[in-house]
């Protein structure tokens, strides 16, 4: 079977109504529903012959569609006083179609208006500032947060280092941690993460091996420590 | 005091915000008449627009905020609006639903894409707008309406616009069964960039033999 693709997309019956007046060259006030009707079904074959699904709607449509066909087809009775009260079966479709067009219509300019709105770019509200955290504030965090916020960086270490292609064990002892943290001291803020402690770690045991050192050095007097609201671990050198 | 609790009891959700957080802005200018001329009001309301972001501020927010009547705060905001019009400006003060906020202008965006790296993930589709417009145009409108108009079920499509924040629920219908009605919102009408519903498009009217030749001939 070859391959078939329709490239044309319809809203709904009758949008693929209106489609099928203008590719017919129909005059939508004076519709001939036996061509419409036939066209339709047309359509709605080629798109199973495509095994595309035909949605309920069309169905529906072409129902409807049907029915004026045939009542198109019989005769027309003499109805005499009845006369004025004769409806034009198609007058509803008619209506129906032309009110859609009106709204198809009108979406289109609409669209322009969308699209020109977005390349217009606006900003957030802006926000009072927070200063409490961090920088400010006390220095006295409880050692049971010291310990969730440990927990926290280790998982984030582990998350960021997922696959490990090559295994090398590198022994590092505290003393040799406290040592270069003490060097490193120099080089930081008076206020800094712990994460910005381990950011030259590779392994989660180089993590905690720093995390012990810091454990050292606050028992030390030499840092002091808070907890943020996230958990991040805010150190900062003692003032002593 | 009892003034403003009652104006707090008409507000929505973000007007309340803004209202709690407005004073505080305020205090600082203590009154309008302490300064100087027109023209530090202005620079005061142009502020509070930077400040409010896309979030917009209504005429009432200004008036209340600045301490000035209502007329004054739209002449404010009109002249604003005028000022930013000109070409020598990168933003422009739009009035989309009621809310006045900062935007830049269509033409900077061919270059913030190439400085941001920006993608378009917005877009519509034709069914969504074609909803969009039936509710528009008839509100409050009921599903049944709707579906009558596009001649689809169209249960979906209002629930996702809803999520979205496009159409809103608008009472019930004294019809059988008391359908919902539905309307479309603020958000709405500053993704179509229309101050009130008054700015819609006139919809086309196709009534004679002459237009129709024009609507279907190629």
């Amino acid at each position: 079977m070859p391959f078939l693709a329709s490239t044309e997309h319809f809203e709904g019956p009758l949008d693929l109504m209106l489609h099928l007046i203008r590719e017919n060259k129909l005059d939508i006030f004076d519709l001939d529903v036996s061509i419409l009707c036939d066209e339709y079904l047309a359509y709605l074959d080629r798109m199973e012959e495509l095994k595309l699904e035909v949605e309920s709607e069309y169905l529906v449509e072409l129902a409807t569609l049907i029915e004026y066909k045939s009542k198109r087809l019989l005769p027309k009775k003499d109805e005499g006083i009845d006369d004025k009260y004769e409806e034009d079966p198609r007058e509803n479709l008619v209506r129906r179609l032309l009110e859609y067009q009106r709204f198809k219509e009108v979406s289109e300019r609409l669209y322009e208006a969308y699209e020109d709105r977005l390349y217009q770019m606006a900003k957030p509200m802006s926000e009072e500032k927070g200063f409490e955290d961090a920088e400010d504030g006390h220095y006295d965090g409880n050692i049971q947060d010291l310990y969730k916020a440990m927990n926290r960086v280790l998982r984030r270490v582990q998350l960021q280092r997922p696959i490990a292609t090559r295994y090398t064990q590198k022994e590092i002892s505290i003393d040799d941690r406290l040592l270069a943290i003490r060097a490193k001291l120099k080089d930081l803020p008076d206020v800094f993460t712990f994460e910005e402690l381990i950011d030259d770690c590779k392994a989660a045991e180089e993590a905690i091996v720093t995390f012990l050192a810091v454990l050292e050095l606050i028992k030390d007097s030499v840092l002091d420590f808070k907890v943020g609201n996230r958990d991040e671990i805010y150190l900062k050198r003692s003032a002593g | 005091m009892i003034i403003e609790e009652l104006m707090i009891h008409e507000m929505d959700e973000k007007e309340k915000w803004l209202f709690e957080h407005t004073p505080s802005l305020v205090t600082r200018v203590e009154k309008i008449s302490d300064l100087q001329g027109p023209k530090d009001a202005m620079a005061i309301v142009e502020g509070l627009l930077y400040i409010v972001g896309e979030d917009g501020v209504r005429i009432e927010q200004i008036a209340m905020a600045m301490d000035i009547e209502y007329n004054e705060a739209l002449d404010i905001l009109k002249d604003i609006q005028r000022k930013y019009a000109k070409e020598d400006y990168g933003i422009e003060l739009v009035d989309y639903g009621g809310y006045y906020k900062f935007l830049t202008k269509k033409e900077v965006h061919p270059y913030a894409q190439r400085l941001l790296d920006l993608t378009k993930t917005n877009s519509l589709s034709q069914s969504a707008l074609e909803t969009l417009a039936i509710i528009a145009y008839k509100q409050p409108v009921t599903r049944i309406e709707i579906e009558d108009l596009r001649g689809v079920g169209s249960d979906m499509m209002l629930r996702k616009l809803m999520a979205r924040d496009r159409i809103r629920e608008a009472g019930r219908s004294e019809a059988p069964g008391r359908p919902i009605l539905y309307e479309v919102t603020e958000t709405f009408m500053d993704s179509f960039k229309l101050a009130s519903l008054s700015d819609l498009p006139e919809l086309p009217e196709h009534t004679s033999d002459e237009e129709s030749e024009s609507l279907f001939s190629e």
